[in-house]
């Protein structure tokens, strides 16, 4: 019973209720949305932004932000088209993508950690980078007609119609999800986010936590670019730009703190379905796709708004609940009558 | 020490040697020894900027020293990150607890640790069987009052087996029956056998609870010894800077004549958050004290006239004008000034000049330019006061962060007079301010008096209302439960009746 109870105090609780709620909603102007098919490839399209939520979530769960992960998306997703383009082989792909993934996050886990500069800041000058780097090995091309084994897996499905990349997506998920609240070195990131005064008092390196923060984000980063190339078999010196607003958009939406020091993975990855299904519900509740942006931008606001407040108010009733118990009637010790 | 009463080997469980610190061309330490035994209670005490929390940050490691030698039982240890302090046994408990806001009080307590949960609870129960805590560990820690959240910490050390304890001012925002309690927590550990530097400003608490006392100033030890070896007297005098012309206070000017005045604010059964039915009249020209205990509910009560917060009910009545509830922009309009307690968070713009800062308050009137602001006026009001008030400063344009803690609320103090106010609040007025500039800040309140400002000054401090209180009134458990005038208001009375202890309600003749 506490359990259950505890289950719908959750954060990423009110996300999956929400993503619910946008489901029956569309179902309702148009039960047509309501087929198991196209609720599976609402959560099949959101498999690169859950793998970019989960990794920027870590981060932000630290305090910090990382706005590089659309470029480094791009870069990763372009060298695997390149390495397919010469018919290299899957495990040299993923090795390439992880990689610089990591690098790239470590960079940035340095510049913001070790160096101080503010995240937003440094994270834009790596986006900048990263991006440019993208022109400069497909001399602004787009990477293209790389076909075999990669191009081949891009829309397998597993079982029920749950691609092998989403199911991988979702096994990540449990995977970040059990490190975060289940191991000692897991619960740093959030430790860290909360409080990194308090954490470095207790022997926790806020520097290290920070800067592995920024390594599994890039980590994930690139596994999401293997996934972008081998889902679309064509990579444009654009791809991926916008994907680190989604991203960050979808952990706001599972329950993860701007703040830090809140929010879990599963939230995270809830956010991630919606975000990526809010297009599709356009289509079928019948607003042309143009709106998209629009409304995700002011849901995004919306929530964060709300959210903003509602931990204001809570902060503020507890304040007021002390103080007034300070001046209840019954003074115990040494109360003096005036 | 030659008489050992805790019997302990004869080697200090702490000892510091020749520490020295500098910030680049500040230097804050100058040859730091120190040493504590098993079981003692060291007191620390010394004025704002005399080095004691670099000290501290230095032998739990977030600082690393410049020169000397910290020992543990004898071992020449190397600190220099957290990590090593806390594995040598040493533990800080800060000011501000820094908690886990979001996290359980369990979540808090094990952070950090590597052995195994089951373990560490059993463990953890049984530190609290025997300090007799009771404390739920579900609670999330943002739900914890700031003694419970001390006792978290508390808990933290004693789970890392810390030997040597370092309280930073622990009871500065607590409640008498809190202090209490620590004190008790306090006597368990030392007859447990753990050091504990203790940091306080509280001179009573010194011979409460410690058994050695040592004084720093100005980055050196200027007095060290056993408790027993030295009167308050000895410990305020080895406070204050040797050059400083120790002013005695003989409260000779004049009396305020309170039948010739009309009360210039009067407050009527003001009732918030944290207060309750409070009834005073302010007048012209007189210093009204407010006394009681941090958490008395006095700081709520000066920011609820200063709408900074909601009024439940009762009235607030400013020459002859009803500004009860006001936003603070009006209540500043109508002519009551604040300079807050904490100059850090609401009283200074850090990164801008000392001139900018002394006519902050004024960008709203026509003073200093509407649009173009007019820097030359800006200047002659900064200069005028800084003169006025003997700030020590080299320009007007150096940065406000570049001064002393007394100097910079000098300023804030100035900026709240630039506006001409009828009344100023003054909240812990000398808080974290060393001697002199003491005598200086008192020196200027008892200018505005004269200028015929009414002056209420909350402050926690009793020595200071004494020293410059026309009227006192002191609040308890958010209600007044005494009222005194200059005649009556001495050191005794105003503590009992800040602690509640049996005061019938005077009232004014």
């Amino acid at each position: 019973m506490k359990q259950i109870q505890s289950l719908f105090e959750a954060r990423w609780m009110s996300s999956l209720i929400f993503l619910i709620l946008l489901f029956l909603i569309t179902g309702i102007a148009d039960p047509a949305f309501l087929s198991y098919s196209n609720i599976i490839s609402c959560f099949n399209t959101a498999t690169m932004y859950t793998l970019l939520a989960v990794g920027i979530a870590f981060v932000i769960m630290t305090g910090e932000i990382d706005v590089s992960i659309g470029a480094t998306l791009g870069l990763t997703a372009a060298m695997t088209g390149l390495i397919a383009q010469r018919d290299g082989s899957v495990v040299v792909m993923l090795l390439v993508v992880m990689v610089v993934g990591a690098v790239i996050g470590l960079v940035n886990g340095l510049g913001v950690a070790y160096f101080g500069v503010p995240s937003l800041i440094f994270t834009l000058g790596t986006n900048s980078v990263v991006r440019g780097l993208v022109y400069i090995m497909t001399d602004g091309r787009t990477v293209e007609n790389f076909g075999g084994t990669i191009a081949s897996y891009g829309n397998k499905t597993l079982f029920a119609q749950i691609t092998v990349y989403y199911a991988i997506a979702v096994a990540l998920v449990a995977i970040a999800h059990f490190v975060l609240t289940r191991t000692r070195k897991g619960k740093y990131f959030i430790a860290v986010g909360d409080n990194a005064g308090g954490a470095n008092l207790v022997g926790i390196s806020v520097l290290g936590t920070k800067i592995l923060a920024y390594v599994l984000c890039g980590l994930f980063a690139g596994i999401g670019g293997f996934v972008f190339a081998s889902k679309y078999g064509q990579v444009m010196t654009v791809a991926g730009n916008g994907y680190e607003m989604t991203a960050i958009a979808a952990c706001v939406l599972g329950g993860v703190s701007l703040s830090g020091g809140l929010g879990n993975m599963v939230g995270a990855a809830i956010g991630a379905v919606i975000m990526s299904s809010i297009s599709r519900l356009l289509v079928f509740i019948g607003l042309p796709s143009t709106y998209d942006n629009t409304i995700t931008g002011v849901m995004l606001i919306v929530i964060v708004v709300v959210d903003a407040l509602a931990q204001r108010r809570s902060i503020e009733m507890s304040r007021r609940k002390r103080l007034l118990s300070r001046t209840a009637e019954n003074t115990p010790e040494g109360g003096v009558k005036a | 020490m030659a008489e050992n009463v805790h019997g302990q080997s004869c080697v200090p469980r702490l000892q510091i040697s020749g520490i020295c610190k500098a910030f680049g061309q500040n230097v804050v330490l100058k040859g730091i020894d120190l040493s504590v035994r098993a079981g003692e209670v060291l007191a620390l005490i010394g004025g704002n900027g005399a080095g004691k929390s670099t000290l501290m940050k230095i032998i739990m490691g977030i600082y690393t020293c410049d020169r000397g030698e910290i020992r543990i039982d004898g071992q020449v240890a190397k600190l220099g990150k957290p990590a090593a302090s806390l594995a040598a046994g040493v533990y800080l408990v800060p000011q501000e607890p820094l908690l886990f806001p979001n996290m359980t009080v369990l979540e808090n307590i094990l952070m950090g640790f590597h052995e195994k949960e089951s373990e560490l609870k059993k463990r953890l129960s049984q530190h609290m069987q025997e300090l007799g805590f009771q404390l739920n560990l579900q609670r999330k820690a943002n739900t914890l009052s700031i003694a419970e959240q001390q006792l978290v910490e508390l808990l933290r050390g004693l789970m890392r087996d810390a030997r040597i304890l370092i309280l930073d001012e622990p009871t500065s925002a607590l409640t008498f029956g809190e202090v209490q309690a620590l004190f008790k927590v306090v006597q368990d550990l030392k007859r447990k056998g753990i050091s504990m530097i203790y940091i306080t400003h509280r001179l009573n608490e010194v011979f409460e609870i410690a058994t050695d006392v040592a004084i720093m100033r100005d980055g050196v030890i200027t007095l060290e010894g056993p408790v027993e070896n030295f009167t308050k007297d000895m410990l305020i005098a080895g406070l204050l800077p040797q050059d400083a012309d120790v002013q005695q206070n003989d409260r000779a000017y004049e009396p305020v004549r309170y039948s010739e005045l009309k009360p210039v604010m009067q407050v009527k059964a003001l009732t918030g958050y944290g207060f309750k039915d409070i009834t005073f009249d302010l007048y012209p020209g007189e210093i009204l004290g407010i006394a009681g205990v941090v958490g008395a509910g006095r700081t709520e009560l000066i920011s609820t006239i200063f709408g900074r917060d909601k009024t439940l009910s009762g009235q607030v009545i400013l020459d002859g004008k009803d500004i009860t509830g006001l936003p603070t922009k009006r209540v500043l309009e109508e002519g009551i000034n604040f300079v807050p307690e904490d100059r850090h968070r609401h009283g200074l713009f850090r990164i801008r000049s000392i001139s900018s800062n002394t006519t902050s308050a004024l960008l709203n009137s026509v003073k200093i330019g509407r649009i173009n602001m007019n820097r030359s006026q800006q200047k002659r009001i900064a200069k005028q006061y800084a003169d006025d008030f003997r700030t020590k400063i080299v320009s007007l344009e150096d940065l406000i962060g570049s001064l002393s803690g007394g100097n910079q609320q000098k300023v804030v103090i100035a900026r709240a007079l630039s506006t001409m106010p009828k009344v100023v609040i003054l909240d812990e007025p000398t808080r974290g301010i060393d001697a002199a500039a003491r005598s200086d800040v008192y020196n200027i309140i008892r200018q505005l008096k004269e200028a015929g400002v009414a002056v209420l000054m909350v402050s926690s401090d009793i020595e200071e209302v004494v020293e410059l209180a026309d009227r006192a009134i002191t609040v308890f458990q958010g209600r007044i439960n005494g009222e005194f005038s200059r005649e009556e208001i001495t050191q005794d009375v105003l503590t009992s009746a800040s602690f509640g202890i049996g005061q019938e309600r005077k009232v004014r003749v």
